[in-house]
């Protein structure tokens, strides 16, 4: 079913990065690296349309080169190349775990949780030590930390810190509207009111009540 | 087109227009000339038959073809005014047990020998139904409301669409009303969006039209009515097949300019 089977993808073409150089000077200069026939094709950060697309599958074919996929990360190209009919992969990302796959990735370093990606409604994420969310925490969604949780994005779900009774963990996050908060045994439920604009806030335990304020560092511990 | 496209359109929440758009979507696609069949995955509460009108000609399904009782051709429908278009129902309302994801993929694959676009119709949940009817697809649209609970439960089903490695996955935002946007009495376009995090497809106005011809079995693209349902569906088509379609603007589909009411008067059945 997934197309980016690593046994298949034995012949790929890179696409240069974006703004380095545009694509058709790029494209005459690849048959000294790979020999003409089926590829799949990386196209890396590129955004195309159809319209583009189809330009540069006529140069690759002009040169001898049948596109047999399209990898990206892109969802513009994704959708071109969907709607070209061509089969579409993910590029893999590099040092993620394998058994998440998708556009989510999860890994640990020491005793932080580092999740990558949007935590959608439903979704869990928990950790024994810190958990690090790179992208948004959704209504519907929860992170469970034994430390601190910190949100590189926005939390409007549920977060728990310092699950097993540490009073002096922080909830942290980009911009902070949760649902519920809960660090330790104590429970509040999320602002009212919209968060100040372009500021950091945490979450973390005043007066034996969870306050909310600006982030401060240090971040760690 | 080189492959066919497997598309899954399926929302989470119930009642929120997936039927209505794999029926309207099938006929504009296959209006625009590709070859497109409709694949009723829903089939313990089948409804893509009724409003296609092709209930009375349904004789086998997708399981007595799996079991070899019939052949592909004779179980399925082709549409009375467009023959590029063909139902297929995946299975009998009374023997709910059948279906395994092996089966659907057994399915779609021999469908996607003859078809530009297999249409999936998924039933509403992320149980059984929704996992069978996703074990072959390919793309996913999303089709959510501006409702809180539709777009929970859309967004539940976009996490585990993307843990199943469905690319891309595109949203329709269904049963738009511009005035209640306008005053705020609605999630606007931008608060969907944001917590979805998918590229949209297009935005659906409300619109009276669509009950009626759900009602009447003849979907809104067939007769190329005007209604803006109708417009916005042949749109999504269009865009699914690449071409640049610029999206709708609820803000200015609110205000009502005189043309527009004098348009709307026009349509308007008195008798």
């Amino acid at each position: 079913m997934k197309a980016a089977s690593p046994s298949q993808a034995q012949r790929v073409l890179i696409l240069p990065p974006h703004k380095s150089c545009h694509w058709n000077q790029w494209v005459p200069d690849q048959r000294e690296s790979l020999p003409v026939g089926s590829v799949d094709l990386d196209m890396g950060d590129w955004s195309m349309g159809c319209r583009e697309l189809t330009e540069l599958m006529e140069a690759l074919g002009r040169e001898g080169y049948t596109v047999q996929q399209i990898i990206t990360h892109c969802p513009k190209t994704q959708i071109g190349a969907a709607a070209l009919g061509f089969p579409t992969g993910l590029r893999p990302m590099a040092d993620t775990d394998e058994e998440t796959g998708g556009a989510q990735t999860d890994e640990r370093r020491g005793d932080l949780r580092i999740h990558r990606g949007t935590l959608r409604s439903g979704d869990h994420l928990s950790s024994e030590g810190h958990a690090l969310v790179i992208g948004d925490v959704n209504p519907g969604a929860s992170v469970t930390a034994q430390g601190n949780v910190y949100v590189w994005g926005r939390l409007r779900g549920r977060a728990h810190a310092g699950a097993a009774g540490n009073l002096s963990a922080r909830i942290i996050a980009l911009q902070l509207r949760p649902l519920q908060l809960r660090i330790a045994d104590l429970v509040a439920r999320g602002p009212e009111e919209p968060p100040m604009a372009g500021q950091a806030e945490q979450a973390c335990i005043r007066d034996g009540d969870i306050a909310i304020e600006p982030a401060r560092p240090p971040f760690t511990g | 087109m080189t492959i066919s496209r497997t598309i899954l359109i399926c929302s989470g929440k119930g009642g929120v227009g997936k039927t209505t758009l794999t029926a309207n979507l099938g006929i504009a696609l296959s209006r625009q000339g590709a070859r497109t069949v409709v694949l009723d995955a829903d089939f313990g509460l089948r409804n893509l038959d009724l409003l296609l009108g092709l209930e009375n000609r349904i004789v086998y399904t997708a399981q007595e073809v799996l079991a070899e009782t019939c052949r592909l051709d004779q179980a399925l429908v082709k549409h009375k005014q467009e023959p590029n278009l063909a139902l297929l129902p995946a299975g009998n309302p009374r023997m709910l047990e059948w279906l395994k994801p092996e089966d659907m993929q057994a399915i779609v694959g021999m469908l996607s020998e003859r078809f530009d676009y297999v249409l999936i119709d998924c039933p509403a949940g992320i149980e059984d139904g929704f996992k069978n009817a996703a074990a072959a697809a390919k793309e996913a649209i999303v089709i959510t409301t501006p409702e809180v609970s539709a777009v929970r439960d859309a967004d539940r089903v976009i996490g585990l669409l993307n843990t199943r490695g469905v690319t891309p996955v595109q949203l329709v935002l269904n049963r738009v009303r511009p005035r209640m946007m306008a005053n705020q009495e609605m999630l606007a376009v931008d608060d969907v969006t944001d917590i979805l995090a998918l590229p949209l497809l297009g935005l659906v106005l409300e619109d009276e039209q669509v009950i009626v011809s759900t009602n009447r079995g003849e979907p809104l693209t067939l007769n190329g009515s005007a209604s803006p349902a109708a417009r916005a569906y042949t749109n999504i088509a269009r865009r699914l097949q690449g071409e640049d379609v610029p999206l709708m603007d609820p803000a200015r589909e609110g205000r009502t300019g005189l043309r527009a009411k004098v348009r709307r008067m026009m349509q308007t059945k008195i008798f």
